[in-house]
């Protein structure tokens, strides 16, 4: 593995690798994980995928269409819209939105590299320069600095770090740019405010919005799909009703609960928004919402609107323009109904995109209030109209503190207030709260799986995490003891499964996946059999 | 020689001063950007542990209560102390406090120096022997803002030297500018250091030089001491074109993004109106040029209708 890399390195040796994923030189985890025999092996790019994909960062590929030039004119080409792309990112008219932040992050470094040391990236990796927030984010400023400023070309050659705009650089930085989870530990450690990770957004933003790459899981796959079909899922509003009215008759049956979930009620209360991905992968969560909202009496709503009963907003991830398309469908969908509010499900991206990043989108009549799950659920539990029964949930219980919802937001403690009373074995992670370690799928890294990218999130991003899942219920290894870790996050959920089914977690230590609003069903006194079921998942 | 040196420390500091300003103004007058807080929030109720006015039921109802008094202290706290350092990267506080404490000292010194230099105007004479306590303060507090500027600063400056050149991680950073004001730095801290020791152990001369600058009445001044007036008037030239503003817009980067966590306010909404009516030119396939924001983020597809 190569270790020491110089900031020109970026833009030399074409074709070739700057670094190698070796998993037994990634920090070691916990017995029984801590044998890397005997884990299944990195999934390496075999010849003919070298030939044909761009892998000259880490033998890692997210993006199997980003196009190679064919020859000198294309490569320039290429060159010209990043450089343009870089002119519009400091631009007033095509960047508002981050410039202040954005040159507030390029102009004031340190370059103390304090910000190192908070990235679990970095970390796991066991400190591969490559994983550095600085590493990418000094490149930026290098290149800003460079080819948007008067006099760059010769302040780069006294600088000692001139980097040529070649093929190569932008190539890697593309993909670099999609090995950062946008966590923002590093901008909280960061003593002078510098925000490496949004020069990672913003970098990723100047791809998507100038040459139009993104990975087609966010943008082809994901919000374009969500705003002309309904959901990136790629589910139709007739599929999402037919499936949740399929998944009411199967949990009425299973759970002797009359289960039903209301569609475009006018005037409700509350619209309620799910990740549409929870019908499918974990599907007892919405579940758990309708047999919540029921029992409580609340006057709620489902849409059935293209896009309104799938709350995830992948523009958060890599592209101003989608982020506020999709804000915006979903507030004309919430003004449409004449709701009191909406209420974000448990997915933590949603909750920051809709809540804080698009408010200064949402003028007028859709600045409709929004409600984050978190306070919504813990009014539920503590209003006195359901009846809980905390001994059915007495197995033990760790919360992860989603990045979006946590750190970016400040919801810290109505989770915790209803797991202390729900869940009589609830233990913490350490570190958590706002100094939590993101799960590995933040930065829309959990719905990625392109060529072997799954290998990198499952063995560096999401390392530090599963490592702190294991630490958390040491004293318990073993399958005999069900564990469950509260996710309430679609995305975090679906990065856990990943890392629970490459490591064997399930059958090695008992651990599944979940919600928050299954503990709470779970805990019903009126819930004859148990609702979460350990096997399934 | 005396004029040259009242014209170039005059000009110094005007030049320091507009530059910055225009720097400030600059950073002022962007437009208004997207939420982008993050926590802990200080000014936040129950920031110890990172909470948000979002933990509270329908926040929208409340009434928040909002102060920067608690934020401007940390950020001036931090400014003098870099506790934030200290807790995060002790290795590197040990040399930058140092070196930060002789620019504030020497700031300090300066300033002492032009209030001194005007209660000598005033007919005070400032030394350790003067009859009034005004001037034997002034005496001893330029006395040891300069000689622990002197000191501090050159330790940090060298410090900062040996710290880079040694740590692979910071070497791999460092740019031949920082070098440059490492060596730059650490050559006008010693200057004064040396002026002290061996010329002007009192401040004597420095003294008379500033009370000569303000009643314009230049005044003879030994090399050693004139040579420490110039490196530190030519600092002054040189600090707007090096990232020493960090000093000001760490305020604007925790007050106005890292903190801000302000909804939108009647005057904002119409800055908001302004920009999103704006064209955008951005190339790419999925956003139509010369539209505006609005008109891109809220139109329509043709695949909306319900089934």
């Amino acid at each position: 593995m190569k270790k020491s890399l110089k900031l020109t390195d970026i833009a030399r040796g074409e074709d070739t690798q700057l670094t190698e994923i070796n998993p037994d030189e990634l920090i070691p985890l916990p017995p029984p994980y801590d044998k890397v025999e005997e884990l299944p092996g990195f999934k390496r790019l075999t010849e003919e995928q070298r030939e044909r994909l761009v892998c000259n960062l880490d033998g890692v590929v997210s993006y199997a269409a980003l196009p190679k030039p064919g020859n000198k004119q294309e490569e320039k080409k290429y060159v010209e819209q990043f450089v343009s792309g870089l002119k519009k990112l400091l631009s007033k008219e095509n960047n508002w939105t981050f410039l202040q932040p954005l040159l507030l992050s390029i102009d004031y470094c340190a370059r103390c590299q304090t910000c190192n040391d908070a990235c679990p990236i970095y970390l796991a990796s066991d400190l591969n320069d490559l994983y550095r927030p600085t590493y990418r984010s000094e490149i930026f400023r290098l290149l800003v600095n460079k080819y948007v400023r008067p006099g760059g070309k010769l302040r780069a050659k006294l600088s000692g770090s001139d980097i040529e705009l070649n093929w190569t650089t932008i190539s890697r930085l593309y993909e670099l740019s999609y090995r950062c989870n946008l966590c923002r530990r590093c901008a909280q450690s960061c003593p002078m405010g510098v925000d490496n990770a949004l020069i990672t957004r913003e970098l990723r933003k100047l791809f998507s919005q100038e040459l139009g790459w993104a990975p087609k899981e966010l943008h082809e796959k994901g919000t374009v799909l969500q705003l002309e079909v309904g959901s990136p899922t790629g589910m139709r509003p007739n599929v999402a009703i037919d499936n949740l009215h399929f998944l009411d008759e199967e949990f009425t049956e299973t759970t002797g609960i009359e289960v039903s979930t209301t569609w475009d009620k006018e005037g409700a209360d509350i619209l309620l928004i799910h990740s549409a991905g929870d019908i499918i992968a974990f599907p007892e969560s919405p579940i758990s919402f309708s047999i919540l909202c029921n029992a409580a009496g609340i006057s709620w709503t489902l849409s059935s609107e293209v896009g309104g009963y799938d709350g995830v907003n992948y523009g958060l991830f890599y592209d101003d323009i989608q982020l506020a398309r999709v804000a915006i469908r979903h507030a004309q969908i919430a003004k449409k109904l004449g709701v009191k509010k909406i209420v974000m499900g448990e997915c933590g991206h949603q909750h920051k995109a809709f809540m804080t990043v698009a408010d200064r989108l949402l003028t007028g009549d859709l600045d409709i209030p929004r409600e984050s799950v978190m306070t919504f659920l813990e009014n539920l539990v503590f209003s006195g109209k359901i009846e809980f029964d905390p001994s059915k949930n007495d197995f033990p219980v760790t919360l992860h503190d989603p990045c979006n919802i946590v750190r970016n937001l400040g919801i810290v403690e109505p989770q915790r207030r209803i797991l202390n009373y729900l869940c009589p074995q609830f233990r913490e992670m350490t570190p958590h709260g706002v100094d939590n370690y993101c799960c590995g799928g933040g930065g829309g890294f959990s719905v990625m799986s392109d060529v072997n990218f799954t290998d990198w999130k499952v063995h560096v991003a999401g390392r530090m995490k599963f490592k702190q899942v294991i630490e958390a219920f040491d004293g318990q290894p073993g399958p005999e003891v069900k564990k469950y870790i509260c996710a309430p996050c679609l995305n975090c959920k679906m990065q856990f499964r990943d890392l629970l089914d490459y490591y064997g977690a399930r059958e090695k230590s008992g651990i599944i996946c979940g919600g928050l609003a299954e503990l709470i069903v779970n805990a019903m006194v009126d819930m004859k059999k148990p609702f979460i079921g350990w096997e399934e998942r | 020689m005396s004029f040259f040196l009242i014209a170039l420390t005059y000009f110094a500091y005007v030049f320091i001063v507009v530059m910055y300003a225009v720097k400030v103004v600059k950073i002022v007058r962007m437009p208004v950007h997207l939420r982008w807080e993050l926590y802990p929030v200080i000014h936040e109720p129950k920031s110890d542990y990172g909470s948000s006015y979002y933990e509270d039921f329908e926040q929208w109802k409340k009434n928040r209560r909002k102060t920067l008094r608690k934020g401007i202290f940390f950020l001036l706290r931090e400014n003098f102390c870099f506790s934030e350092y200290f807790k995060r990267n002790r290795g590197y506080w040990l040399v930058l406090f140092p070196w930060h404490i002789g620019f504030i000292l020497i700031v300090i010194f300066h300033i002492v120096c032009f209030f001194g230099a005007l209660v000598m105007v005033a007919g005070v004479s400032v030394s350790a022997e003067s009859t009034f306590i005004l001037g034997r303060t002034f005496y001893y507090l330029i006395l040891l803002t300069g000689v622990i500027s002197f000191v501090t600063g050159s330790i940090g400056s060298i410090g900062l030297l040996i710290k880079r050149l040694s740590d692979k991680d910071l070497r791999a950073f460092t740019t031949p500018q920082n070098y440059f004001n490492y060596l730059f730095t650490l050559v006008i801290f010693l200057s004064g250091l040396y002026a002290w020791y061996f010329v002007d152990p009192t401040f004597s001369e420095y003294r008379g030089f500033w009370k000569g600058l303000i009643t314009l009445s230049p005044v003879p001044v030994d090399y050693a001491a004139a040579a420490h007036i110039i490196l530190f008037a030519l600092f002054l030239i040189y600090l707007p074109f090096t990232r020493s503003l960090h000093y000001i817009t760490k305020f604007f980067a925790y007050l106005w993004i890292r903190w801000n966590d302000a909804p939108k306010d009647k005057k904002m909404v119409e800055e908001l109106n302004g920009l999103l009516d704006q064209p955008v030119s951005w190339s790419a396939p999925h956003i139509p040029s010369g539209r505006t924001w609005a008109e891109i983020a809220s139109e329509k597809t043709s695949d909306e209708e319900k089934p």
